[in-house]
């Protein structure tokens, strides 16, 4: 009998090596790499087009916390996730449990629910562009419709409401994803668990109060976790809806780094606005990674 | 669950209204894309140009075809970038996924976690970063470059949907092949690979929705005729202030090959979505 | 083919440790069972064979080709060792025919296709499963699987198959079918067999030599017959057999020359031949043990035998077809009989007497075998 050569089982693992340092080194350069060189660049004293890398510190921090502008923006990102994410968690929540109340057609209504989430924010923020538009928008005209003309509120152009504007749109959004993972959690849990519950004397609401929603907390964790981290980053959508505006009402740190960054050049401002963005989120994800690969160990 | 009738119609009521609730945007772009100017002024935007018949104006497609024509080219270069990009990702997170599930080495857990966190870094952290590498390595305003970008930060999500995926694959069957004398690449081609078509689908799907929909890599790595089509539908928002049914033209465009496959492969992109896959 | 050698081989998974210094000598196609509760360390020992576990020590060999030494660092991959393996869910690659199922070994070694179509066609053919060739996994019952994997195995004429419990997922009819067929098949193409199994059913009906292992620790090692009749040990003696063998603590004494087994319950004469033996125990606590069928009910026991009775009460009587199980109890005593008839009833006494030339002895605190 030939044996293959010991050769030929060096060349076959080289090859699958090769494609995981590939990714090894496309991660390690574009994420890992990328965010020092970043971190370098918010503690230089880059302005304008040239780079320069002369070290001022914690200069461009400093300043940070001293400019109207950013704590707007925190401002705003903390409305994201104080309205934002427990708004969409709910609301996908009860879209879940309408869901699993034997309806017809489920699987449509799902459909539909979930539908703008797979959208891009770029297609989502024209779409709300115009429904809130003042003269010709979706709302208004309706308001119009039903004889509440009078209200027509200015929504995105009030920097009062603008804020609540975006939140809204955006639990519009998310809450189709959030249904989906509540859905999920809920048809995991056992139908002889439902069943001994009604048997029980458990039915309507008493069954999804005591028996189906405490068991949701790992989906209910994981959707908070991915919620939370969009609340930080959020950008491309409030960007293209408000820009910002009306003045900086809708200001966040993400959109707020980009404008410093490539509208006004400020190279180290906007590395030190993109270096707490990620000091955030490590906030929220490390916990969570941690907690995670601690359960799958077990 | 056993609810009163009057429950069960509510319920209904309550279904339908969230209908008209998700559908309504789209639904007024739909119509707001096929009518006239003056249309957009004369009739709300719910009303669908239907013609006189229904005493409402008459439908166009010269919104739709003004805006193709701005877009086309943006549109292309979005599939060309985003299919390349997708498969790459898909090869390279399949294999991760392999190796980090199927061969054991030391640090293996370590690697994950290392692929884990680019998941949810968020993209401001790299931008300028990966501008000047781009700058630096001519790919700036070059499909190549979104494709190499969008690949790398692709990673991270498609070896997580691999991995769970190849969680599942009985260990007995590489173990046999192993046995049966098939070497690391051999396994992967000739076992692994054959039974992927599942979490390929699952993995490009979502490669191509999240990819088509970027926005921030193309405002940021690519100008004028190399642009993406979302910023290039971007653009069109911000410099027309009253072509709304143009605008809705062009986002309908834009909008319409996700469409295609949220109704033709909706149920993986949900997979994805439930296995931890979220937007960027 | 090849003998196979494991000289003092140890794995750990972390801090446990599955296989403690092992060392095992299988013939040249010897039929070699690993017998042993889950988690003995037998399906370790396995892979270790196989190559698809680098032991942490010690040394395998395959002939007199050695593939595993922690001592010099080598260890040759389960692609080069040239042994078959078939495991308990069978592995069959679903993806593929069963004729590309059983051309696979051969292919990834670059027969010529020829040989391929061939060999995969005689392989079928000796396991009756030539109709089935173009038939994808999925449409296979559990019995085809099996077969299936076996001639994956055996179409490459390998130096040592391996076999992880190929029998557990067939049913209870199927599996003693096959038991036979199995056997006879290794007799046919004499290709040196290690085999895991817990069930010692399987094991004695099969093997040549079988290794009993408990904890990663090798309790003994021998024939079927040795085993069954010579147990080293008090795990042996209590996991080879079913029913059970009866276990009781006694006291050895003295009575002048005579020597006595003392349960409380009974005290039976030590038959003289075995009486120089046990001098060093006198006084001493001790294990007796004695396996069901050695139990008789003296009314059934020929005349001229009977020597040393004791009553008992019939707690159950149990019919396995071909034989009725007496459970008997006195006082903290309970025995169980293997026995043909019986003419108690349930509640009533019987007189029980015992084969005093199959009684074991085991040390008390060593649980080793006195006799």
């Amino acid at each position: 009998m030939r044996f293959p050569s010991r050769k030929v089982f060096m060349k076959d693992w080289m090859v699958t090596s090769l494609f995981l340092l590939l990714s090894l080194v496309l991660v390690g350069y574009f994420v890992y790499v990328c965010i020092g060189w970043n971190v370098i660049v918010s503690l230089s004293d880059w302005k304008g087009l040239t780079p320069s890398y002369n070290i001022a510190g914690f200069d461009q921090y400093l300043s940070l916390f001293h400019d109207q502008v950013f704590l707007t923006s925190l401002k705003n990102n903390l409305i994201l996730i104080l309205l934002f994410v427990p708004g969409s968690l709910f609301l996908g929540l009860f879209l879940a449990i309408l869901l699993d109340l034997k309806v017809r057609g489920e699987g449509a209504f799902r459909s539909i629910y979930l539908l703008p989430f797979a959208l891009s924010f770029v297609i989502t923020a024209t779409l709300w562009a115009w429904m809130y538009n003042l003269d010709v928008g979706v709302i208004n005209t309706l308001l119009e419709k039903i004889g509440l003309g009078f209200l027509r509120p200015m929504w995105v152009a009030d920097p009062n409401i603008a804020m609540y504007c975006v939140v809204l749109a955006l639990i519009w959004q998310f809450s189709g994803y959030t249904m989906l993972i509540f859905l999920g959690g809920i048809r995991s849990i056992p139908e002889s668990q439902i069943r001994a519950a009604e048997v029980d004397g458990a039915s309507g609401f008493d069954l999804y109060r005591y028996v189906v929603i405490p068991q949701l907390k790992a989906p209910a964790l994981s959707a908070f976790i991915v919620l939370m981290v969009f609340a930080l980053k959020a950008f491309d959508f409030i960007y293209i809806l408000t820009g910002g505006g009306p003045g900086w009402s809708t200001y966040v740190l993400a959109l707020m780094m980009f404008k410093e960054t490539f509208r006004k050049n400020q190279f180290a401002y906007g590395g030190a606005i993109a270096t707490i963005l990620f000091l955030l989120a490590l906030v929220i994800v490390v916990p969570y990674l941690y907690l995670s690969f601690r359960r799958e160990k077990e | 669950m056993r609810f009163p009738k009057l429950g069960r119609v509510t319920l209904y009521i309550l279904l339908i209204f969230f209908i008209f609730a998700f559908l309504l945007p789209l639904w007024t772009c739909i119509t707001t894309s096929f009518k006239t100017l003056k249309g957009v002024i004369d009739t709300t935007p719910v009303e669908p140009p239907l013609g006189p018949l229904f005493r409402l104006p008459y439908p166009t497609m010269e919104p739709l075809i003004t805006a193709f024509n701005i877009m086309k080219r943006s549109l292309l270069n979005s599939f060309t970038f985003t299919v390349a990009a997708m498969i790459l990702s898909c090869l390279l997170g399949s294999i991760n996924g392999y190796i980090l599930t199927k061969i054991t080495f030391k640090g293996s857990n370590t690697v994950f976690l290392f692929f884990t966190i680019g998941i949810f870094i968020p993209y401001q952290a790299v931008l300028v970063p990966l501008v000047l590498t781009m700058s630096k390595l001519g790919l700036y305003n070059h499909l190549g470059g979104l494709i190499l970008t969008h690949t790398a930060y692709g990673i991270p999500i498609t070896t997580l949907l691999f991995r769970n995926f190849y969680g599942l694959i009985p260990n007995s069957l590489i173990m046999a092949a192993k046995t049966d004398g098939a070497g690391t690449w051999t396994i992967y081609r000739r076992i692994v690979l054959p039974l992927s078509l599942p979490p390929f689908v699952v993995a490009a799907v979502f490669q191509f929705t999240s990819i088509w929909n970027d926005f921030l890599f193309g405002v940021v790595l690519t100008r004028g005729q190399n642009q993406p089509a979302s910023v290039v539908l971007a653009n069109l928002k911000g410099t027309t202030t009253v072509m709304w049914n143009l605008l809705m033209g062009g986002t309908l465009w834009y909008a319409l090959p996700v469409l295609v496959i949220y109704l033709v492969l909706g149920k993986y992109l949900m997979r994805g979505y439930m296995a931890g896959a979220v937007k960027g | 083919m090849v003998s196979v050698t494991i000289k003092n081989l140890t794995k750990k998974y972390g801090e446990t440790v599955a296989v403690k210094d092992l060392n095992l000598e299988i013939k040249d196609q010897e039929f070699f069972i690993l017998l042993g509760p889950s988690g003995c360390g037998k399906t370790t020992t396995l892979l270790c064979i196989a190559g698809l576990l680098k032991p942490d020590e010690g040394e395998v060999w395959l002939g007199n080709e050695l593939v595993s030494s922690s001592g010099r660092d080598m260890h040759v991959t389960p692609q080069k060792r040239e042994v078959a393996m078939m495991f308990q869910d069978y592995a069959i690659y679903p993806h593929m025919t069963v004729f590309k199922n059983i051309a696979f070994p051969l292919e990834v070694r670059g027969k010529d296709k020829r040989e391929i179509v061939e060999r995969v066609t005689t392989t079928a053919k000796l396991l009756g499963i030539s109709q089935l060739l173009d038939r994808k996994p999925k449409q296979l019952s559990g019995g085809q699987r099996q077969r299936v994997a076996l001639g994956r195995a055996i179409v490459r004429k390998p130096r040592v198959f391996l076999l992880d419990e190929p029998l557990a997922n067939l049913d209870a009819k199927l599996r003693v079918k096959t038991r036979t067929e199995l056997k006879e098949l290794q007799r046919k193409l004499g290709v040196t067999t290690v085999y895991v199994t817990h069930d010692q059913v399987e094991a004695m009906t099969m093997a040549d030599r079988i290794i009993v292992q408990r904890d990663g620790v090798t309790e003994q090692i021998g024939t079927p017959d040795e085993l069954y009749n010579r147990p080293a040990n008090l795990f042996v003696a209590g996991f080879i057999g079913s029913p059970e063998m009866n276990f009781t603590d006694c006291t050895l004494i003295k009575d002048g020359k005579k020597l006595w087994l003392d349960a409380k319950e009974f005290k039976i004469p030590v038959p003289a031949e075995i009486v120089p033996k046990l001098e060093s125990y006198v006084g001493e606590d001790v294990i007796m043990g004695i396996r069901p069928e050695d139990l008789y009910e003296r009314e059934f026991v020929k005349e001229g035998t009977q020597k040393n009775a004791f009553r008992m009460t019939v707690d159950i009587i149990e019919h396995v077809g071909p034989y009725l199980l007496l459970y008997l109890r006195k006082g903290r005593l309970s025995l169980v009989a293997r026995v043909k008839h019986t003419k108690a009833g349930v509640g009533q006494e019987a007189s029980i007497e015992m084969d005093l030339s199959k009684i074991h002895l085991f040390d008390k605190k060593t649980t080793k075998a006195i006799l």
